[in-house]
C-alpha cells in the first residue's frame, strides 16, 4: 500500500514476468518453477501429511491440537465432501460406529460412503465453477441468458462423481472435441472455456470495422488465456497484457503467442449428441459441410468426376425449372393506410420501391393481377436497394430491418368488380432467412408481438413463399389484395417489395425459396456459367444436401461452448482459420506489431513451449496446449490441482493464492509436501481426486479440532502451521442447502437446466419488451415454490442481477475468477438471515416437522438435535422453550438458524 | 481474502465498517488517520462525501455543454473531419453535420454555453467546473459504463463507491457508505454489476435503496405477511440470539468473526431503527417537495431520488449514486433516434432536480464539504443517426463538479470544431476518479488491493488529478 512497497511490487512483477518468458538462466524462477521431485517423508507419524506438519510444528515446538470430537469431525466430512448437513441419526450411529470399531475405521467408512454419493460431484463442482467464472448470462449491458450452459455444469458434476483423472479433466475442458472425438461428453467439457462473462453487444451489434470491435476479440481472447493459465497453471500471464509496463518483448509474445492458441474459437450454442452413434454420423455430415463451405480440394475433385457432374448439373435443372415457375404479379396500386404521404414507385424489375416518411407503424395494402387459373403459391421478395438504410430490405434505421407481423391475401375474379375480396386462407410459409428467433410463421400467426425479420443479413435479397391451404381457383384473372402488417417495432417496415405466383406445376416442396447464393447461379444456363460460377453453384448444391441430411436427424443438445462453427449474428462471424495474431504495442489493438504463432509457456523446466504447429488447424492449437498442460513434465499444473484441493479442505491452500504462484503470489507454507502431493497424486494417486480427498481428510491434520491455545498463537497467530483447525463458515450454497433439507426437504434430482428463483416474464432474454433489466424479483419469487427444494449448484446464476440473498453470503457472480470466496460478516447478512423469506418458511416447515407434544421442553431438545446436531444445555433448553412459548416455535427454531453454531463449522 | 485475518481487530473494524450500518468509523477513521493509512496523500481532505448523479446512456454533449458553431454552419452537409480522418460509429453508418435542435445561450458570470434543454442547471453553472474535453476507450455501453464506474473494461472490478466505502468506511454508524439509487424504471447498464465490490469484501458494494419501491431496501423488514414477527419478537429474539452466541463463543477463544457476526446484528437493528426516519421525504417541506420537482411526473422519481440523496449525505453516507434513466435502449440518454424527443424527455427529468440539489446542497452549507458530480459513459456524434439521432462517441463527452475544493466557473479541456474528437487539455474517467479521490484526501496510486496477482486500482495504471479544476 504504501509508496515504496508499491514501487517494490512493480519491480517484484516485472521481474516475474521477465522471469517466465525469458530463458529460465536469465532470471531467477519463481518457486513454483523449479523442477518436481518428490521430497522424502520426515519419519514420525505414519501419515505421510502428518509427517510433514509435524516436523515443522516440532520444529517450532508447537504441538498440534487434540482430534476434533466426533460430532465435529462428521459435521466437517459431511460439508466437506458432499456440501451437506449430517442428520442426528447419522451423528448418533457414527458415535456407536467409533466406539464399536474405533475412530479411524469409523472414518474412513463415512469417507467413502460420502465419496460415493452423487452428492459429492454437485458439491466439488461448485469449487470449480467458481474458479472457471461459469454462470447463466452473458452479463454486461445485455445481459442474455444462456440457456444453454447447464451441460457443462453438469459435466463437472459428474466428472467428480465418476472421478475422472485429472489431466483427462484438463484435457477435455482445453480440446476434448480434439482429442476425444468419439466421446459426445467430450463436447459438454468445452463450456469451461466458454464459461465467462461475454459482451454480446459489442460482438454481434458493434460494427466490425471498429476499433472497439477488434477490442472485444482481444479482451475475449485474453478471458481464454487467463481462464487456462490462473485455473491450470496458477499463473497470471494475463498481466503481461498491461501496457504500461516496460515489458521485455519476448515476454509479450509469450502471452500473445497464447492469445494465438485461441485465436480460432468464439463461444457459442454448440451442438451435440448424447447417443455416439448419432454423434458419429452428425460429425462427419458437420466435417462434411466444414469442407464444403472451406472448398477443399477433395470435394472439388470430387465433384467435377464425371458422373458426379452430371447428377449435380441435372440438379442444376430441377431447380431451375422451379425459378421459371413463378410467374411476376403486376402491382396495380400500394398504399400506406398509416401514412398516405408515403410513396411506392414501381421499377422496371417488376418491384415497387418506398419513399416519403417512415410511419411508426403500418399496414401496406397491395392490389395486384394475377394470371394465373389455379393459384398454389404467393412469393414475396424483399429487395435491396441503395436508397434504403443499411442497403435495405427494411426502412428501419440504421439496419434495414423490417418485422412482417401479418401476411394475409385476399382475391376476387377480375371480371366482378363489384364483389367484395374472399380472405384466401395460407397454410404454411417458408423463407430463405429469418432471424433465429423470428421465423416467417410469425407472420402467420395472427399476432402483432410476432413477426418475420432478416436480422442480420441486411443489404441482401430475401424472398418467403407463402403456401394456399387450397388452390385459388379462377375463369379468369384475379384481383389480389394483399395486406403486410408491420405493426410491430418501430419503422420497421418493407421498403422494396415484388411479388409472383405459382400454379400446380411445381411440386409443394420445390416451391420454397433457394439459398440466396443459389439462387443467381441457378438462374443463369448453364453455357453461361464461368467454371468458377459452376463450382460455386456445385458447392452450394452440396451444402444444400449435407443441410439436409443435417436436417433430417433428430434434433442435437446444445451448449454454450466455443465452437468455430456457429451461424453469424451481425457483427459475429466464426473464424474459417484462426484470426492472425498480432504483438499489441502497449496493449493497444491501434498499435499492431509482428504476427506470433501459437505457443505454451517458455519458463517450464524440461518443457518446450514450441507447440509444433505450423498449420491453421484451429483444435490442433488447442490440443497441443492441453497436451502441454498435462505433461508430467509441466511442474506447474500438478502443484496446482494439489493446492486447490488442499484449499477445499482446509480453507485456505498450501499457498494462499491458488491462481497466481507467481512472485506476487504467497510461498508455500510447506513446500516439501505440496512437492511430495504433487507427485503423489501425479504418479501413485494417477490423477485420481478422490484419492486425494481421502488422503487429505484421513490425515490427523485435517481430523484436528479447531481448539485455541494461547501459547501457539502466540508463535503462529496465523495458524499457517497447522497446529489446530481452521473454522469456517458456512458457503451461501451450504446455508441455503442446509435450510431446505433442514425445512422443506431437499428435491435430489440432478442436472438439467438451471432453476429460476425469481419472478420474470418468462423470456429467454428475462429483458421485457426487450428494454432495460428488470429488476428481477427474488423477494416476491413464492417461498413455498419446489424450485426452492432443489440443491445451489443448480441455480440460475444472473451475473448482473444476484440473489441478494446469495450475495450477501459472498457467492459470487461469475464476474471474475474467484478461486477463494471472501468470507464477510455484514449487517446485509445478519438481515438477509432475519428477513429473508425463503429463511422463514424454512424455519416454519422445521417447526412443522419436529410436531408438537405437550411438553415443550421435549420438543425445544428435538429442534435443537435437528438444526445443531446435540442436546441444549440446560440454560439454552431454557432461553429457547420461553422463546417458543412467547412467539411460536417457528421463531425459536429461526433464530437457532442464525447462531454462530449452526454457520460456522469447528 | 477469507478466515483468520491478520490484524484481528482492524479487520473485524473494516469487515462491519460500511456495507450497511458501519461500526464504529469513527474508531476507524482515527485508527486509520494516526496510523497515516497508507493511502491518504496527507493534505487536508476538501471532500468528505461525494454525490455522482450518472446519466445512463451517453448524454450528448453537442446537445447539452458544448456549443459549436461549425455545426450550425455546416448543417446536413456531409461529415467531413478532413485530412482523410477515419469516422467510425458504433453500430450506424455516418450520416449528415446535425446541429442541435436545441438553442444555446451563454450562463452565469462565467458565461458557459448551455443548451435550452437545461434551463435550470443553466442557472447554476457558476457552481461547477466542467471537463469538456473527456474521452472514453469504448464506443460501447458495457465496457463504457463499467470504465467509468470501476476503471476497467470488463466486469468484476470494484465501483468508485466500493473503494471509498473500502478507504473510509461511512460517516456514522447507521447509514451506509455506499448508496445507489437506480432508476424506478430498471437498473442501469450492467445491472448490479454497476455498483459491485468486486473482490473487494461484498460489505462495500453499493447499497441499492429503490425509493419508489414498497420495501426500497432488500431484507430490511419481514415479508409483509408474517404477522407474526413484531418488533417484540425481533427484539426478544435477538436478546436469546446474543446469548446463545455468548454461550458458544465463551468455549471457542481466538476468533474475533464471532463477535462480529454478534456485532453485525446489533448494526442491522440499528439500521432498521433509522431507515423509516431516512426514507421518510413526507418530513420535507412543501417547499422542498416543489423545488426537487416532487409535484411533477417528469420529474418526480428523479427528484425524489436527489432529495433522497441529499438526507443520505447529510446522515454520513460517503458516496451517493443517482442514475438517471435505465439500461436499455429508451427511456435514458441513448438518443440515437429522435435528440429532440428522446434527449428532451430524459433532460427535464434531469435538469430541475439535479439543480435543486446543488441549491438545497448549498443553501445547507453542505456543498462545502460535499462534491457533486455530474457524469456519463461517453459522448454522442456531431453527425446523425437515422433522421434526427445521434450515435455513440467515445471520441469526447462531458462532465462537470461541483461543491467541496472545485473551483465554481470554470472548465478545461475543449473538444474539436465538430465536437468529435476532444483535442485540448483531455481528460479520462481514470483522471475523474483520481480527482474525486484527491478531494477526499485519497492518493489514487496508493489505494490498492490485491488481486489475480495484481495490486488493482480504481485508475487501473492510469488517472491524474486535474489540479486545474481545483479551488
Amino acid at each position: 500500500m504504501q509508496s515504496s512497497r508499491y514501487a517494490i511490487l512493480r519491480l517484484a512483477l516485472l521481474a516475474f514476468v521477465a522471469a517466465i518468458t525469458a530463458p529460465p538462466a536469465a532470471a531467477d524462477p519463481p518457486w513454483s518453477l523449479a523442477p518436481l521431485a518428490r521430497p522424502a517423508v520426515p519419519p514420525g507419524a505414519s501419515h505421510p501429511i502428518d509427517a510433514f506438519i509435524q516436523a515443522r510444528l516440532a520444529k517450532e515446538g508447537i504441538p498440534p491440537a487434540l482430534p476434533a470430537d466426533p460430532r465435529s469431525l462428521l459435521r466437517r466430512l459431511h460439508y466437506d465432501l458432499t456440501g451437506l448437513p449430517p442428520t442426528i441419526d447419522d451423528v448418533e450411529s457414527f458415535a456407536a460406529e467409533c466406539a464399536a470399531r474405533g475412530i479411524d475405521d469409523a472414518t474412513s467408512r463415512v469417507i467413502e460412503k460420502l465419496l460415493d454419493s452423487p452428492r459429492h460431484g454437485e458439491h466439488v463442482a461448485r469449487h470449480w465453477l467458481d474458479a472457471a467464472h461459469y454462470a447463466d448470462t452473458h452479463g454486461n449491458d445485455h445481459d442474455h441468458a444462456r440457456p444453454n450452459a447447464w451441460p457443462y455444469r453438469d459435466w463437472v458434476i459428474g466428472a467428480f462423481n465418476d472421478d475422472k483423472p485429472y489431466a483427462r479433466f484438463v484435457a477435455e475442458q482445453v480440446a476434448g472435441d480434439i482429442l476425444f472425438p468419439d466421446d459426445p461428453q467430450a463436447i459438454p467439457a468445452l463450456g469451461f472455456l466458454a464459461a465467462g462473462p461475454w459482451d454480446d453487444t459489442l460482438m454481434v451489434g458493434v460494427r466490425e470495422d471498429t476499433v472497439d470491435h477488434l477490442m472485444s476479440q482481444n479482451l475475449d481472447r485474453d478471458d481464454y488465456v487467463m481462464t487456462v493459465m490462473s485455473t491450470f497453471q496458477s499463473l497470471t500471464v494475463h498481466c503481461a497484457r498491461c501496457h504500461d509496463h516496460k515489458f521485455d518483448p519476448v515476454s509479450q509474445r509469450d502471452y500473445h503467442a497464447l492469445q494465438a492458441v485461441f485465436a480460432g474459437i468464439d463461444r457459442a450454442d454448440r451442438p451435440y449428441d448424447t447417443d455416439p452413434a448419432l454423434h458419429a454420423r452428425r460429425r462427419t455430415l458437420l466435417a462434411r459441410r466444414g469442407a464444403i463451405e472451406r472448398r477443399d480440394s477433395t470435394i472439388l475433385a470430387a465433384m467435377q468426376a464425371p458422373a458426379e457432374a452430371a447428377r449435380l448439373e441435372a440438379a442444376v435443372t430441377a431447380k431451375q425449372t422451379r425459378a421459371d415457375a413463378f410467374q411476376l404479379l403486376e402491382i396495380l396500386a400500394i398504399t400506406s393506410v398509416a401514412s398516405p404521404g408515403t410513396i411506392h414507385t414501381p421499377l422496371p424489375d417488376g418491384s415497387w420501391l418506398a419513399s416519403g416518411p417512415t410511419p411508426e407503424k403500418d399496414t401496406l395494402l397491395v392490389t395486384a393481377r394475377s394470371p394465373l387459373r389455379d393459384l398454389r403459391a404467393i412469393r414475396l421478395e424483399t429487395l435491396a436497394d441503395p436508397s434504403l438504410p443499411g442497403g435495405g430490405p427494411g426502412r428501419y434505421e440504421p439496419a434495414g430491418n423490417f418485422h412482417l407481423t401479418e401476411f394475409s391475401l385476399a382475391a376476387r375474379p377480375l371480371a366482378t368488380a363489384d364483389k367484395p375480396a374472399v380472405p384466401v386462407a395460407i397454410a404454411h410459409a417458408t423463407a430463405d432467412h429469418a432471424d433465429s428467433n423470428d421465423p416467417v410463421q410469425g407472420a402467420l400467426d395472427g399476432q402483432a408481438t410476432t413477426h418475420w425479420s432478416i436480422h442480420p443479413r441486411y443489404g441482401e435479397n430475401h424472398e418467403a413463399v407463402f403456401h394456399l391451404a387450397a388452390p385459388l381457383t379462377t375463369e379468369g384473372d384475379a384481383i389480389l389484395t394483399i395486406r403486410l402488417d408491420f405493426q410491430g417495432a418501430t419503422g420497421h417496415q418493407v421498403g422494396r417489395l415484388r411479388l409472383s405466383v405459382c400454379g400446380p406445376e411445381l411440386a409443394p416442396a420445390d416451391r420454397d425459396p433457394l439459398p440466396q447464393a443459389l439462387a443467381a447461379l441457378v438462374a443463369k444456363p448453364a453455357a453461361e456459367r464461368m467454371t468458377a460460377e459452376t463450382e460455386t453453384l456445385f458447392f452450394e448444391l452440396l451444402r444444400g444436401e449435407v443441410e439436409a441430411e443435417l436436417a433430417a436427424l433428430p434434433p442435437p443438445e446444445k451448449v454454450y461452448a466455443v465452437t468455430n462453427d456457429f451461424a453469424p449474428q451481425g457483427s459475429f462471424k466464426p473464424a474459417k482459420s484462426p484470426r492472425p495474431i498480432r504483438i499489441l504495442e502497449r496493449g493497444e489493438v491501434t498499435k499492431p506489431l509482428e504476427e506470433v504463432g501459437p505457443a505454451a509457456l517458455a519458463c517450464l523446466p524440461d518443457l518446450p513451449a514450441d507447440l509444433f504447429i505450423r498449420s491453421d488447424d484451429e483444435g490442433a492449437r488447442r490440443a497441443a496446449l492441453a497436451r502441454f498442460l498435462i505433461d508430467d513434465r509441466n511442474v506447474l499444473t500438478w502443484r496446482s490441482i494439489v493446492n486447490r484441493v488442499w484449499q477445499w479442505h482446509f480453507g485456505r491452500g498450501l499457498v494462499e493464492s491458488p491462481n497466481d504462484f507467481g512472485f506476487m503470489g504467497s510461498e508455500p507454507s510447506h513446500p516439501e509436501l505440496l512437492d511430495w502431493l504433487a507427485c503423489w497424486f501425479r504418479d501413485d494417486g494417477h490423477g485420481s481426486l478422490k484419492a486425494l480427498h481421502r488422503l487429505i481428510l484421513s490425515s490427523a491434520t485435517w481430523q484436528q479440532a479447531v481448539a485455541f491455545d494461547a501459547a501457539a498463537a502466540g508463535r503462529d497467530a496465523d495458524n499457517r502451521l497447522l497446529w489446530r483447525a481452521h473454522r469456517r463458515r458456512l458457503s451461501g450454497e451450504q446455508v441455503r442447502d442446509t435450510l431446505v433439507s433442514l425445512g422443506d426437504g431437499l428435491d435430489l434430482a440432478m442436472g438439467g437446466p438451471a432453476v429460476v428463483h425469481f419472478l420474470d416474464k418468462g423470456k429467454a432474454t428475462f429483458m421485457p419488451d426487450g428494454g432495460a433489466p428488470a429488476f428481477l424479483d427474488y423477494e416476491h419469487f413464492p417461498a413455498d415454490a419446489p424450485a426452492h427444494r432443489r440443491r445451489a449448484i443448480y441455480r440460475f446464476v444472473f451475473r448482473t442481477v444476484p440473489d441478494p440473498f446469495m450475495d450477501a453470503l459472498d457467492v459470487p457472480d461469475g464476474g471474475q475468477l474467484v478461486p477463494v470466496r471472501n468470507e464477510s460478516t455484514t449487517a446485509v447478512q445478519a438481515l438477509a438471515l432475519q428477513n429473508d423469506p425463503f429463511v422463514l418458511h424454512q424455519a416454519g416447515r422445521i417447526a412443522d416437522r419436529i410436531g408438537t407434544t405437550e411438553n415443550i421442553a421435549a420438543i425445544v431438545d428435538a429442534l435443537v438435535r435437528h438444526i445443531l446436531l446435540r442436546s441444549p444445555s440446560a440454560e439454552e433448553r431454557a432461553l429457547l422453550a420461553a422463546h417458543a412459548e412467547r412467539h411460536g416455535l417457528t421463531a425459536a427454531a429461526h433464530l437457532l438458524l442464525q447462531t454462530n453454531e449452526f454457520l460456522y463449522l469447528d | 481474502m477469507p478466515s483468520t485475518p491478520r490484524h484481528p481487530r482492524r479487520e473485524v473494524l473494516k469487515t462491519l465498517s460500511s456495507g450497511l450500518g458501519g461500526i464504529a468509523c469513527a474508531m476507524l477513521a482515527a485508527d486509520e488517520a494516526g496510523a497515516a493509512a497508507p493511502f491518504l496523500h496527507g493534505g487536508k481532505p476538501r471532500a468528505k462525501r461525494v454525490v455522482e448523479l450518472f446519466m445512463t446512456g451517453g448524454a450528448s454533449q453537442c446537445d447539452l455543454f458544448d456549443y459549436k458553431p461549425r455545426l450550425e454552419a455546416l448543417h446536413g452537409q456531409p461529415f467531413d473531419p478532413g485530412a482523410g480522418k477515419r469516422v467510425e460509429a458504433s453500430i450506424s453508418t455516418p450520416g449528415a453535420v446535425m446541429k442541435s435542435p436545441f438553442a444555446w445561450a451563454r450562463h452565469g458570470e462565467s458565461g458557459r454555453w448551455v443548451s435550452s434543454a437545461l434551463p435550470c442547471l443553466a442557472r447554476e453553472v457558476d457552481r461547477m467546473a466542467f471537463l469538456m474535453a473527456m474521452e472514453s476507450s469504448s464506443n460501447v455501453h458495457g465496457p463504457a459504463s463499467y470504465l467509468q464506474t470501476s476503471g476497467f473494461l470488463l466486469p468484476g472490478f470494484p465501483c468508485a463507491g466500493a473503494w471509498i466505502s473500502h478507504a473510509l468506511g461511512s460517516l456514522a454508524d447507521n447509514i451506509p457508505a455506499y448508496v445507489t439509487l437506480p432508476d424506478a424504471r430498471g437498473l442501469p447498464y450492467n445491472g448490479r454489476s454497476a455498483f459491485t465490490a468486486g473482490f473487494l469484501p461484498a460489505n462495500h458494494q453499493g447499497t441499492v435503496i429503490q425509493a419508489s419501491a414498497p420495501q426500497p431496501i432488500s431484507h430490511l423488514r419481514p415479508p409483509p405477511d408474517r404477522t407474526d414477527i413484531t418488533s417484540e419478537s425481533r427484539a426478544e429474539g435477538l436478546e436469546v440470539l446474543t446469548r446463545l452466541n455468548a454461550l458458544h463463543g465463551e468455549a471457542r477463544p481466538g476468533d474475533d468473526r464471532l463477535a462480529a457476526r454478534m456485532a453485525s446484528y446489533e448494526l442491522a437493528a440499528r439500521l432498521q431503527l433509522s431507515a423509516p426516519e431516512l426514507l421518510d421525504l413526507a418530513s420535507e417541506t412543501a417547499e422542498t417537495h416543489q423545488l426537487y420537482g416532487l409535484d411533477q411526473p417528469e420529474t418526480a422519481d428523479f427528484g425524489r431520488r436527489c432529495l433522497l440523496a441529499r438526507r443520505l449525505l447529510e446522515r454520513g453516507s460517503r458516496f451517493v449514486q443517482v442514475w438517471s434513466g435505465p439500461g436499455g435502449g429508451s427511456l435514458n440518454w441513448d438518443n440515437h433516434g429522435d435528440i429532440p424527443r428522446e434527449l428532451g424527455a430524459a433532460a427535464k427529468g434531469m435538469d430541475q432536480p439535479a439543480a435543486a440539489l446543488l441549491a438545497d446542497l448549498g443553501r445547507l452549507g453542505l456543498l462545502d464539504d460535499t462534491l457533486v458530480v455530474w457524469t456519463t459513459e461517453f459522448g454522442r456524434m456531431p453527425f446523425s443517426q437515422g433522421s434526427v439521432g445521434r450515435d455513440h462517441n467515445g471520441g469526447t463527452f462531458v462532465s462537470w463538479l461541483a461543491g467541496a475544493g472545485i473551483r465554481p466557473g470554470t472548465a478545461f479541456g475543449e473538444s474539436d470544431e465538430w465536437s468529435w474528437k476532444a483535442e485540448r487539455d483531455v481528460t479520462t474517467g481514470y483522471d475523474l476518479h483520481a480527482t474525486i479521490l484527491w478531494l477526499l484526501g485519497i492518493d489514487h496510486e496508493r489505494l490498492t488491493a490485491r488481486h489475480s496477482g495484481v495490486d488493482r486500482r480504481l485508475t487501473d495504471v492510469h488517472g491524474r488529478v486535474v489540479r486545474e479544476i481545483l479551488a
